[in-house]
């Protein structure tokens, strides 16, 4: 079958400095794929690459192919549709300075969908996905800038879910996220996992662990191994890899 | 009674007085007076004003010398604590004189406070939350920090009431509604000004309507679309520059391009033309900073989502800097009509024949028309027509600044309303 993602030899620059050499992986359909890496390894770096969101970034220079549902993503005219098929959530929560209402609506209304029942129907299903329906049911209209770190980065993620892309890039989701409704969301991932490839990028290495199928190890911008995630975590085949699952270094 | 060769004494302050042991005193050595001290203390009244400390003198003073009242050696403490801690310093008192005891035993032993015949030692209460010497200082440099901005902001206000002041004032026989209704008569040496007020009004909403989408579209491309390049930023400092050009050279600009290149000759349109670019790098610089005010976290937050740029700035970046953009816009207008000199080459003239009554004075010049602008009229009164009473020259000026500050007000309102729509 056909990989969800497909990277090959990709390779970015920021300015002089590469941030990452030559990664090449596969991340089949329906996988939650884990990333862990110490910082600068190049993680996030990989998570732009993916919706192309490194263009944003003065200086980012890219290399190599990305190919997503067998497109090279980097020749691709509509980028905004790609952008549509990735949900994205970034370490800070960004909760856009609309309703709580409007933050899940906008992306289905910027697609075009306005029927008003079926968007209240969305907007109830990503909340409750993102574990924020109990806490904001009854105020879905105050401004999403007023909701709190934690409560704005379940947000964040209930918009990326609000578009029911095929693929969904989680970078540090939960830094901001009590653990008892972490767990209750790495529930809804593994459900969410039977229609949506998930690329997890987290400091938690526990996390990777619970959650991911395979687990890739990235080191200072280099793909140092990917793995069975029980076999990444046991018996890696770097010991690099293995000092950094134990905690030894990072 | 032999006493030892080195004496010391302890002197307390006034409060402390009463709890000292006066004749224990002299103590042989540092040490005996410093354990001496643990007996002295008392608890120290709360609020007290002056210092309250212990000094310890070495007796007596070398031969010739009066005894010294500058201490040697400062410690400070707390005298109502009671714990550890601190190490005597101003910014770290001991905690309660026990503390002070044991850290002052522990100095003598390692031979830090030494005391020459007349020196003093003194050990000083202070409160627990009293300023140190570094906090007086910062609250002295922002007391004169205060008092420096608040004289400057007087420096503004005051000539700008005296000007205000004075201009009603001399205007005040003059200022009726009849004044603002009437067209000049008699060579302007009476009747009121509607000729040159509906003047100016046309001119600015001229140049309102040309300057305003133009300057605003433009900033919107500069700051939302255009990439960062070098190109880019030549454009950005030509803008910047453009605003510092002297409205004179406009003038000279509008002369040559509208009035005679493009053939609108002299009239209210190349008037309003040439106010309008001269506008117009402000109204760019302004929605510019109203845009890039908007937080970028906000723009990648929607791109993420598939958002095109255009629905970005439709749906969050206009919403959001809308209010600053307005204010822009509308602070260039009431500048505009104010300015004499662009359109003293292109457009308006001495003196133009309105009529009195009816729609004709209501909209007495076309786009085609030279015209009467109150900037230049009053430039006139006050210096090309003789005889002019002097309370219509100055109910004129009064007139033009009611109506810059009419427009600001509007500016201002439209500001406070957009901005308590502000969304973060």
């Amino acid at each position: 079958m056909e990989p969800a993602i497909r990277v090959e030899k990709l390779s970015v620059w920021y300015g002089q400095a590469a941030a990452l050499c030559d990664v090449s992986l596969d991340i089949p359909r329906n996988e939650i794929f884990g990333i862990i890496g110490p910082a600068k390894s190049g993680k996030s770096t990989f998570l732009k690459c993916l919706n192309r969101t490194i263009e944003f970034v003065p200086g980012a220079r890219v290399s190599g192919r990305v190919m997503i549902g067998g497109e090279d993503v980097y020749r691709l005219r509509d980028v905004f549709a790609l952008r549509r098929r990735i949900g994205m959530v970034f370490p800070l929560p960004v909760g856009l300075p609309l309703s709580v209402y409007e933050n899940v609506a906008y992306a289905p209304r910027r697609a075009g969908l306005h029927d008003r029942q079926a968007l209240d129907q969305l907007v109830e299903t990503c909340l409750r996905q993102a574990m924020l329906w109990d806490e904001v049911k009854d105020r879905l209209d105050i401004l999403g800038t007023r909701l709190s770190g934690g409560q704005q980065q379940r947000l964040t993620l209930a918009r990326a879910l609000s578009h029911r892309p095929e693929i969904l890039c989680l970078d540090e989701f939960s830094i901001a996220i009590d653990p008892v409704t972490t767990m209750k969301i790495e529930d809804i991932l593994r459900e969410l996992k039977q229609t949506t490839t998930i690329v997890l990028v987290t400091n938690l290495v526990q996390q990777a662990r619970r959650l991911a199928d395979r687990t890739a190890f990235f080191h200072s911008g280099r793909l140092v191994e990917v793995d069975q995630t029980e076999k990444l975590f046991t018996a890696p085949a770097h010991r690099l890899t293995l000092r950094y699952v134990n905690g030894e270094f990072g | 009674m032999v006493l030892p060769e080195e004496r010391y004494r302890i002197e307390p302050s006034p409060p402390l007085l009463a709890a000292t042991e006066a004749d224990d005193w002299p103590f042989g050595t540092l040490r005996q007076a410093v354990e001496a001290l643990q007996r002295c203390a008392g608890p120290v009244p709360p609020g007290g004003q002056r210092p309250v400390y212990f000094d310890i003198v070495r007796q007596p003073a070398a031969a010739g010398k009066r005894p010294r009242k500058r201490p040697a050696h400062r410690f400070f403490v707390h005298l109502n604590a009671d714990g550890q801690g601190g190490d005597g310093s101003e910014t770290s008192p001991w905690w309660g004189l026990g503390a002070a005891v044991a850290g002052l035993v522990e100095l003598a032993e390692l031979g830090e406070i030494e005391l020459a015949p007349g020196q003093r030692l003194r050990l000083e209460h202070v409160e627990m939350f009293s300023a140190s010497a570094l906090e007086r200082a910062k609250r002295t440099k922002e007391a004169i920090a205060h008092a420096v901005f608040l004289a400057m902001a007087l420096a503004l206000v005051v000539p700008l009431m005296a000007v205000v002041g004075y201009l009603v004032v001399r205007a005040w026989p003059a200022l009726c509604w009849d004044f603002v209704w009437q067209n000049p008569q008699d060579y302007m040496t009476a009747g009121g000004i509607w000729a040159p007020l509906v003047g100016t009004f046309f001119l600015v909403l001229g140049s309102l309507a040309v300057a305003a989408p133009i300057g605003v579209l433009a900033g919107v491309y500069l700051n939302e679309y255009a990439p960062d390049n070098w190109w880019t930023r030549l454009i950005n400092l030509a803008v910047m520059n453009l605003a510092g050009v002297p409205s004179i050279v406009h003038a000279l600009f509008g002369v040559g391009a509208f009035v005679f290149f493009m053939g609108m000759g002299k009239s209210l349109l190349a008037a309003s033309c040439t106010v309008a670019v001269m506008t117009l790098p402000v109204i760019i610089t302004s929605t510019r900073e109203a845009l890039a005010s908007v937080p970028m976290a906000f723009r990648e937050a929607c791109w993420n989502l598939g958002a095109t740029r255009w629905q970005t700035i439709r749906t969050i970046v206009l919403p959001n800097s809308i209010s600053g953009i307005l204010t822009g816009v509308i602070l260039q207008v009431s500048r505009a009509a104010g300015e004499t000199a662009p359109i003293l080459f292109t457009g308006a003239v001495f003196f133009v024949p309105v009529a009195d009554h009816g729609w004709e004075s209501l909209v007495p010049y076309g786009p085609g028309d030279r015209f009467m602008a109150l900037s230049m009229h009053l430039f006139t009164l006050a210096t090309q027509v003789r005889g002019v009473p002097e309370p219509i020259q100055y109910g004129t000026a009064v007139v033009l600044l009611a109506l810059v500050l009419a427009v600001n007000s509007v500016s201002i309102g439209l500001r406070v309303y957009l901005r308590t729509r502000k969304k973060w």
